[in-house]
């Protein structure tokens, strides 16, 4: 017992510990990312301070003196060649020279304007168009095919909704497959018994839980027998566990009295 | 003689007994429906819930509140064979003893429960029927029809039940009563009792707020969990009054050792 109490005491003990470390580890470790990511703020983002770099550039072009614009020109290239790795870091400083600008400008103003080609044209592709002597035989070809008047085939399947549920049976019995469950919950809804077809699909449902349509099957042949709030309880109960839309549509259905 | 704490830890030992019974107003409130759903022609109650939240307990009280008024059997233990189940039920109904050569064939069974409508009325109290088989559990079921005997059954509720087997079972049972884990309130109620029912009112009032609200977290409010945490506690703290009493203190819970018994049965990660 000694021993027992003497080792609880010592996981008790790193058990405070742990509880005193983790938060103020953690609030170490935010206190020195927080100030890492100020000092990096600091000393790359406000010193270099590339948009007002930029700014004082422009304001000076706006004036006429040429010597200010490349005085801010060549201050940033100046700080490049001394460090290799600094100048990768840099941002590009887009300096434009607006003189220069604006003499363009007026050349491109002063230009006649080209005819531009309508937006809307698309450009020709080659002629695979029949000629008309291909189309003359075709045309033919079509009035012999279409004197003919065109005879639908059916198929006629036959089959009793007893026969079908009894071979369904034996299939389930030789199978135990969901599927087949399911299918003759299907059939027994289709005939009305909603007693089997609940029944049915309670066992397609305890071979596969996950089987949407037996959930929804069983909910509805209890809604048909009348027991529409029980319905509900169980969509309700399976749409919390499974988010199905069908099973959330089904309970909207059995409220408004569709089933 | 046994120390005090020896002796305090002795009551959180997890039995189903009807001295240990804790009157709180949850519990009153599913019992009171349970003996009124009794005096109903039902055929079948269900008490439905998580182990530890007092399924038992309610169903050995009942049977020893009603033993002396109305004809009425426990079996605090599942019976899993058919054979012996059937047995048991002829034997309790009947008052003779079969030989152990002999079994009980159902149909039969069925129709002596038959020949006695509206002559008796006799109820079972079977507890832990999820170990039952489905197979049985239909027979049950085939005999609550006969309206000569009533089924109260407990059902564990597990984390990933199949809801649709539940709600079919549902519609054959008549009455559905859930048992829940407590809350704080009752928990406290729950512990200030079965400590002063014991004599332990000093231990009783060591016990703050604080610590029932820790007890709780702990042990979600779940009475066999609650039970076995205490009962920890409590030998911890017989271990420091017998080796090192300084450590201990008599006027309230030392929360140290609600944490060690805590690390010790796994609720905390140390």
């Amino acid at each position: 017992m000694r021993k027992k109490i003497e080792e609880l005491e010592k996981r008790w003990y790193r058990y405070k510990l742990k509880m005193i470390m983790v938060p103020l580890g953690s609030s170490v470790v935010t206190a020195f990312v927080g100030s890492g990511g100020y000092y990096l703020y600091d000393k790359y983002y406000i010193h270099n301070k590339p948009k007002t770099v930029v700014l004082s550039a422009t304001k000076e072009v706006n004036l006429p003196k040429v010597e200010a614009v490349k005085l801010v020109k060549t201050e940033p290239l100046k700080d490049t060649k001394k460090d290799d790795n600094s100048m990768l870091l840099e941002p590009i400083i887009p300096v434009i020279d607006l003189q220069k600008e604006e003499a363009v400008q007026y050349v491109k103003k002063s230009l006649p304007k080209r005819h531009e080609p309508h937006k809307r044209l698309v450009r020709a592709k080659a002629n695979d168009y029949l000629t008309a002597k291909e189309l003359a035989s075709m045309s033919r070809v079509e009035s012999v095919s279409s004197s003919k008047p065109h005879v639908m085939k059916r198929i006629k399947l036959q089959s009793t909704s007893v026969n079908y549920i009894e071979t369904m049976k034996e299939k389930y019995a030789h199978s135990h497959s969901s599927r087949d469950a399911l299918l003759l919950a299907k059939a027994y809804y289709k005939k009305g018994a909603y007693s089997e077809a609940e029944g049915w699909a309670l066992r397609a449902n305890e071979i596969n839980s996950k089987l949407d349509e037996s959930w929804l099957l069983f909910a509805k042949s209890k809604a048909k027998m009348g027991k529409k709030q029980e319905a509900i309880n169980i969509l309700a109960k399976y749409y919390i566990k499974s988010k199905s839309a069908n099973a959330k549509a089904l309970i909207e259905q059995i409220k408004t009295g569709r089933i | 003689m046994k120390s005090k704490f020896e002796e305090l830890k002795t009551i959180f030992i997890d039995s189903v007994d009807k001295n240990n019974y804790v009157e709180l107003e949850s519990a009153t409130y599913n019992y009171n429906i349970l003996e009124t759903s009794l005096l109903k022609p039902l055929k079948m109650i269900l008490l439905y819930g998580k182990p530890g939240t007092g399924k038992s307990m309610l169903l050995n009280k009942l049977y020893h509140n009603l033993k002396e008024h109305r004809e009425i059997h426990y079996f605090d233990a599942p019976i899993l064979s058919e054979k012996a189940f059937l047995k048991e039920i002829y034997e309790a109904m009947s008052g003779q003893s079969i030989p152990d050569n002999m079994r009980v064939n159902f149909d039969g069974l069925l129709k002596y429960c038959q020949s006695l409508r509206d002559k008796r009325e006799v109820v079972f109290l079977l507890d832990e029927c999820q170990l039952y088989s489905e197979a049985l559990m239909e027979k049950i079921r085939l005999l609550s029809d006969t309206r000569v005997v009533k089924f109260v059954i407990t059902l564990h509720k597990t984390e990933d039940e199949d809801i649709i087997a539940k709600e079919h079972f549902k519609t054959r049972i008549w009455e559905v009563i859930v048992m829940k884990n407590v809350t704080e309130e009752d928990l406290q109620l729950y512990l200030q009792k079965k400590l002063i029912k014991k004599g332990f009112i000093e231990v009783s009032n060591m016990i703050s707020k604080k610590d029932i609200k820790y007890i709780h977290y702990m042990t979600n409010g779940n009475f066999r969990e609650t039970n076995k945490y205490l009962y920890t506690v409590f030998d911890i703290y017989e271990y420091y009054e017998k080796n090192n009493p300084k450590k201990i203190s008599t006027k309230k819970l030392s929360k140290k050792i609600l944490e060690m018994a805590a690390i010790r049965l796994g609720y905390i990660d140390a």
